[in-house]
């Protein structure tokens, strides 16, 4: 265990330096070559303090990113179990159901909500809350001074809700689709064949054999999400790791672009690297199926 | 007495039994055809600004919506809806044209490895998509639009760029999947060459389904598009993401300036994602990737 779990933390690494170098070559080819800048990544003197833009108070570079990641870490606890918890149990109940196309009247509500823009979607919260509760709409506009503090709730809720509807559209599709080619395989029939009840042939044969590749599944669309909360942090004025992503790339800071482009990176980075050691772990190198 | 049919006869017999065959997807091209000509009734008007149209002037003359204005207006009195519908317009143009120079790239690029006979061929196309799920396509085209001054132009490039990368595997997997079937094995036993079975047994499969992959990827490029503009990084063009943005700065006067174009902008995504969906299914293109 000890040796998949080294070798996996290995490539991960390589993997993040590899990414870590290609956000590097794109500031520079974005900002320097077709933007026609003249500070280049590698010089100290293009990243300096930390602009006031980003931070209304004075603050290092980790002490912003500190700030920004417990800003959207509320947003990343709402957003990720919520997509694999539905994903996972209605896929599965959707394969279940095949007969009657379960997984697409499942999935439906979900991905007729994707269809609508998160940006759009978050605005008009904004609206509706300033016109029917009297009060400011946008994430930045008020803060819990004393009592427990729902109102972060509230809006990490609110910026998490389009990336999870998506997420967990696309989720649903992944594992009922998974399971559905599993129970095509020819040795389910024999086992049908054999007596077995459809409950037992489903739980105790198809969806066992299938665990390796539905855990596989487990991180496939977190990059997704993370593309979209970066839109809809912005959107919704909400102060978290997207906002400060955007917020960077529109001041041209390269500190700030490189530190939440990385932390970005770091967080799918560990989220693969679980997923591949659980997969390794349900399947060990050289077993079939 | 026998009598044969006359050639013409049964070529338009033969050319029957094909439409029939393909009716599922012809049905479905009618949609698509009322869809995009209603979009792109008018497109002579395709130059107006969004910082003009959401100024505000001295006196503004919006009205809320009503019989005549199903969107109300802006505050120089132009229809919200026709705006809206051109904004809409242009999302779908740029989405077509990413999409399909999208799909062309990766189709290229794949083209690169399947010929060459070794097992491991797509290795390192898997490994670079494995590696680049690390940075979000959103990232991406954030940082390439954004370090341009932001430009509709460089959007598209960084578009095609994204759906080209995240594509290729997906393509590896299906020339791979290709060679697996029994008539590719009997081409083989026939001795038939390589560039002879790639090109008249695997590609045109994988080219119908790549039909169903730009029918899928459109509706979700038109959201990339939106979002693209709604961050400012377009550039100050006409789309329904830069109409929200405007419109934010007058949610407490003229709400509406940024209700509507998005309710223009979801009826229009969910038509052609579910236009897409029948299309994919049609086609049997199977489960794709997630791109934004």
């Amino acid at each position: 265990m000890a040796r998949i779990v080294l070798q996996r933390l290995l490539v991960s690494l390589i993997r993040y330096a590899a990414a870590g170098i290609a956000l590097i070559l794109l500031i520079e080819f974005s900002f320097c070559v077709i933007g026609g800048s003249d500070r280049h990544v590698w010089k100290p003197i293009s990243y300096g303090p930390v602009p006031p833009e980003l931070s209304a108070r004075p603050v290092s570079w980790a002490g912003l990113l500190e700030d920004r990641v417990r800003v959207s870490l509320p947003v990343l606890v709402l957003c990720v179990p919520g997509i694999l918890l539905i994903g996972y149990s209605w896929g599965l109940l959707g394969a279940r159901l095949r007969r009657f196309h379960g997984a697409r009247i499942l999935a439906a509500p979900f991905s007729l909500f994707a269809c609508v823009p998160g940006f759009w979607f978050v605005v008009l919260v904004a609206i509706y809350s300033y016109f029917h509760w009297r009060r400011p709409g946008f994430a930045n506009d008020l803060v819990v001074e004393r009592g427990p503090d729902l109102l972060t709730w509230w809006h990490a809720a609110i910026v998490a809700l389009p990336a999870l509807a998506a997420g967990a559209a696309w989720q649903i599709r992944a594992v009922s689709t998974v399971l559905e080619k599993e129970v095509t395989r020819p040795y389910l029939r024999g086992l049908f064949m054999a007596g077995y009840s459809d409950e037992d042939i489903f739980y105790r044969n198809a969806f066992r054999r299938a665990l390796p590749a539905l855990f596989a599944l487990s991180d496939r669309t977190l990059s997704s999400v993370a593309g979209s909360l970066i839109c809809l942090e912005y959107a919704f004025r909400y102060p978290g790791l997207g906002s400060l992503f955007v917020e960077s790339v529109k001041l041209g800071s390269y500190g700030g672009v490189l530190l939440s482009g990385m932390a970005i990176a770091a967080f799918l980075s560990f989220a693969v690297f679980l997923s591949e050691v659980v997969v390794k772990l349900i399947r060990p190198e050289g077993a079939g199926g | 007495m026998n009598r044969r049919n006359s050639k013409v006869l049964r070529g338009l017999t033969r050319l029957f039994f094909r439409l029939w065959q393909m009716r599922r997807v012809l049905l479905l091209v009618v949609p698509y055809f009322v869809l995009l000509g209603w979009l792109f009734v008018g497109g002579g008007r395709m130059d107006v600004r969004p910082a003009e149209l959401y100024g505000i002037p001295d006196e503004p003359a919006w009205e809320s919506p009503d019989a005549a204005h199903w969107f109300g207006t802006t505050g120089n009195g132009a229809d919200l809806f026709e705006l809206s519908r051109l904004a809409m317009a242009t999302s779908v143009s740029v989405a077509v044209v990413a999409v399909s120079f999208g799909i062309a790239l990766a189709l290229l690029l794949s083209m690169l490895f399947v010929f060459d006979p070794g097992n491991r061929r797509f290795e390192l196309v898997r490994v670079i998509g494995q590696t680049g799920f690390l940075l979000p396509s959103v990232v991406v085209l954030v940082i390439l639009t954004g370090g341009t001054g932001g430009s509709l132009g460089v959007a598209i490039l960084g578009l095609i760029l994204v759906i080209a990368f995240h594509l290729c595997p997906v393509l590896a997997d299906w020339f791979q999947e290709g060679e697996s079937g029994f008539d590719v094995v009997a081409g083989y036993v026939l001795g038939l060459s390589r560039r002879e079975i790639v090109m008249n047994r695997i590609l045109p499969k994988i080219l119908r389904r790549l039909i169903g992959v730009f029918a899928t990827y459109v509706p979700v490029v038109v959201l990339v598009e939106m979002t693209l503009s709604f961050l400012g990084l377009t550039g100050d063009r006409l789309s329904c993401g830069a109409m929200i943005a405007y419109g934010q700065g007058l949610i407490i006067e003229a709400p509406w300036m940024s209700i509507y174009p998005g309710l223009m902008a979801t009826f229009v995504v969910l038509v052609l994602a579910v236009l897409g969906w029948r299309v994919s299914a049609a086609l049997r293109t199977g489960p794709l990737p997630r791109l934004f």
